[in-house]
């Protein structure tokens, strides 16, 4: 592998590409610190006032308070408009918004949007959404939001559930992967979820055995099987254990933590 | 290969031989290309793959070379020997014939096996990944016919079973499938993971026969291949029209038909368990384009977030929504951000006429209509595009004389009388509306309309139209920008898929 040097037009093009990635950086930096200097006390109070700066940031303002809000309630709501000229209610929709964190990172939130399609009622009904589909929405919908006009909507405890599912399917993502993480090595090579809600994790022994272990709402253990050669091994499924019912405290257990 | 052909209900063994003389194995074979060919006979060459596909070897004991002296394709002495062969082959230019025949003449001359077929049948899949119509079914848990919704317009019960996410397992379901197959029929399948997409295929090929053993080749004129695929992490199943590559001519539709009939209803029953019934529900989506498919009916975001919703499920805006950012969503501080609109901006605005300003004005406002109506989709060249979209427009003819009333609510359903193949497909969409149901007599007059959009990318193009200015994008009606993710629907009160409008 001989090193060509490089012509001079591929030189330029390195440049090219190097200062665009230099442009980018620089631009959010740039727009980092506009908004941490509109947020700071002090700039607001050296602003004159008929300034546009200070318009902007008053907005700097009410959006960090949001941010805030979303940090710190997981559940805020927005109102949003339906483009569709034929869209119910002329296009009011109410937006829940859910705010997830999961290892150590807030995740792209989850969209609620609703509408209120029922002439004569005010019954929400959910218009789209961004839940993803292993979280079972139509089945809560019809518990906390039904459509009947005799029923009452609990539009808080819709918000609520819906939060908890999709927190603990995530969670559940989360204990996986540090399963796996703290698992895998000589002995157990494969460690994964196998199911949507990934309530299900598969093991693979080096030496040929396979497990299946079923994961409860909160991360308990409730079933293990380990099976060898068409047979069940429960030695093998106990040693993995380790007296735990927790899935949690198995990765504790195994990482060397208890 | 046992000599005795006993009728049975096992499935097809994969280690099945088909003699190369059959003109299905041709019929694979050439529809490919030479190097799909080559790196087909190298797979099969590979070590996971060889116990199903071994190769015609000569005896290493036997050093009598002479008899394969007029053999056009003398045999290697091992399969690594034959990679070399094939590689070489590979590094080399030449005709597709030349492998073809090497393939059925030489290395694989006693047969090759279903599971070769099978291989070969999936690599034209991947080669060609617009050669399949797929279907969108989701999993439901079955209840009795009256809560059965089809498009979860209706209200499910509230009870545990609507809170199931129905689980997956291949090799069960594998087994189950079996189980539901007549002893008439005799099936091979195959299940795949899909090179690039996160999918698990099972194809399924059937064969006319009661035997599983080498009598059951002769009936290949008249089997039928379809495929499934599964979605990783989504209650959904994606089916595909089944494809006859035997000779059996159009005089074996309709058995043919009721042959996928048969593992089309088993699939459900597969799926469920004891005390866990499933059903599959359609969800009025068929396309040839897998990655449209799984935007719409995958494990994403997308799903019921289509059009302009579609900013709120693109994963990539996540860094700038969460709440630990400061910076503002809007471009505020000058040079911050340049849209793509602001980057037309002095290319001579001040030598335009004012006509030209207008027009660039227009134009500009279009784009953004656009970007507001469509979001992120219906680009031409994101590779999601359906090829065809099938509407019947259910809506009165708008009254010249008095003000159509937003709230289209209260007028009666129209008339049902007319039924035709695509017509009772599209009424089965539609979903009674409550007050729709006294029976009014119709004042209004419905036309008849039925809609058909056609091309490689139906919602790109009506965005272009919206961007140049054909179409006006404010009041477009939101069917047209694809947001419902449907190819066939009922519009009524200018909303698709029942008359709330919803997506549910």
């Amino acid at each position: 592998m001989e090193e060509s040097t490089p012509t001079p037009a591929q030189t330029l093009e390195d440049e090219i590409s190097d200062l665009q990635t230099k442009l980018t950086s620089l631009k959010s930096q740039l727009s980092l610190q506009t908004s941490t200097l509109l947020s700071a006390p002090s700039t607001r109070s050296i602003l004159p006032p008929q300034s546009p700066l200070l318009t902007q940031s008053n907005t700097q303002q009410s959006h960090n308070l949001q941010s805030l809000y979303r940090a710190c309630a997981s559940i805020t709501t927005f109102r949003a408009r339906d483009p569709d000229p034929n869209s119910v209610d002329n296009g009011s929709i109410l937006g829940l918004r859910i705010d997830v964190v999961s290892r150590t990172k807030f995740l792209r939130p989850y969209y609620v949007l609703l509408n209120r399609p029922y002439p004569g009622s005010k019954h929400l009904r959910i218009h789209r959404h961004t839940v993803p589909p292993c979280i079972p929405l139509s089945g809560l919908a019809a518990r906390y939001l039904p459509s009947d006009k005799e029923k009452k909507q609990d539009l808080v405890r819709f918000a609520k559930v819906l939060r908890r599912e999709v927190t603990r399917y995530h969670h559940r993502l989360g204990v996986v992967a540090d399963l796996r993480e703290a698992a895998v090595g000589e002995e157990i090579v494969e460690v994964s979820a196998v199911d949507a809600e990934a309530k299900q994790v598969s093991f693979e022994w080096a030496d040929g055995r396979i497990g299946r272990l079923v994961m409860g709402d909160d991360g308990e253990v409730e079933k293990l099987v380990v099976v060898v050669e068409g047979e069940r091994d429960r030695e093998t499924g106990r040693e993995l254990l380790g007296g735990k019912v927790d899935v949690q405290e198995i990765v504790r257990r195994l990482s060397g933590g208890l | 290969m046992s000599r005795l052909s006993i009728p049975t209900t096992a499935r097809l063994p994969s280690t099945l031989h088909v003699d190369p003389s059959n003109p299905t194995v041709s019929k694979y074979l050439n529809r490919l290309s030479r190097q799909s060919l080559i790196s087909l006979a190298l797979e099969w060459l590979d070590e996971n793959h060889l116990p199903l596909a071994i190769p015609y070897l000569r005896d290493p004991e036997d050093d009598s070379s002479q008899d394969y002296e007029n053999d056009f394709y003398p045999p290697e002495s091992s399969p690594e020997a034959l990679q070399e062969e094939y590689l070489f082959l590979q590094s080399r230019k030449g005709s597709k014939r030349e492998i073809i025949e090497r393939i059925t003449q030489g290395d694989w001359r006693h047969g090759l096996t279903l599971y070769q077929l099978a291989m070969a049948d999936l690599q034209y899949l991947y080669d060609h990944p617009t050669s399949q119509k797929w279907t969108a079914y989701r999993i439901v848990p079955l209840k009795l016919p009256s809560s059965d919704d089809l498009d979860g317009e209706q209200q499910q019960e509230v009870d545990k079973t609507s809170l199931v996410v129905p689980p997956f397992h291949p090799s069960v379901f594998l087994r189950s499938l079996q189980e539901q197959i007549m002893p008439d029929i005799k099936a091979h399948y195959n299940f795949d993971r899909h090179k690039t997409l996160p999918l698990l295929i099972l194809r399924i090929f059937i064969v006319d026969s009661p035997y599983n053993s080498a009598a059951a080749t002769t009936g290949f004129d008249s089997s039928k291949t379809f495929f499934l695929a599964f979605p990783d992490a989504s209650p959904h199943i994606y089916l595909s029209k089944p494809q006859a590559i035997g000779t059996g001519g159009a005089g074996q539709g309709g058995e043919s038909k009721s042959l996928r009939n048969l593992i089309v209803e088993g699939i459900p029953k597969a799926l469920s368990r004891p005390q866990q019934r499933f059903t599959l529900v359609s969800t009025a989506l068929t396309t040839r384009n897998l990655n449209e498919i799984l935007e719409r009916r995958g494990d994403g975001r997308s799903n019921y977030a289509g059009g302009g919703w579609s900013i709120y499920a693109d994963e990539r805006k996540g860094v700038k929504e969460s709440p630990l950012s400061t910076v503002l969503p809007l471009p505020s501080p000058p040079l911050s951000e340049i849209t793509e609109i602001e980057k037309g901006k002095g290319d001579g605005v001040f030598l335009m006429t004012d006509a030209e300003r207008m027009e660039e004005k227009r134009r500009k406002r279009a784009k953004m209509v656009a970007q507001a109506r469509f979001g992120d989709t219906g680009k031409i060249g994101d590779g999601k595009g359906v090829e065809r979209v099938d509407l019947v427009l259910e809506d009165a003819f708008p009254d010249v004389r008095k003000d159509e009333d937003e709230e289209g609510d209260v007028t009666p359903r129209p008339k049902t009388g007319r039924k035709s193949g695509i017509e009772a497909d599209l009424d089965r969409m539609d979903v009674d509306d409550e007050e729709g149901d006294h029976s009014e007599v119709d004042k209004n007059w419905r036309p008849y309309v039925r809609l058909t959009f056609h091309g490689s990318h139906v919602f790109a193009g009506i965005r272009q139209l919206v961007e140049a200015g054909v179409v006006d994008g404010e009041k477009m009606p939101g069917w047209m920008t694809g947001e419902e993710g449907v190819t066939m629907g009922a519009v009524r009160n200018g909303r698709i898929r029942g008359h709330k409008g919803s997506g549910l």
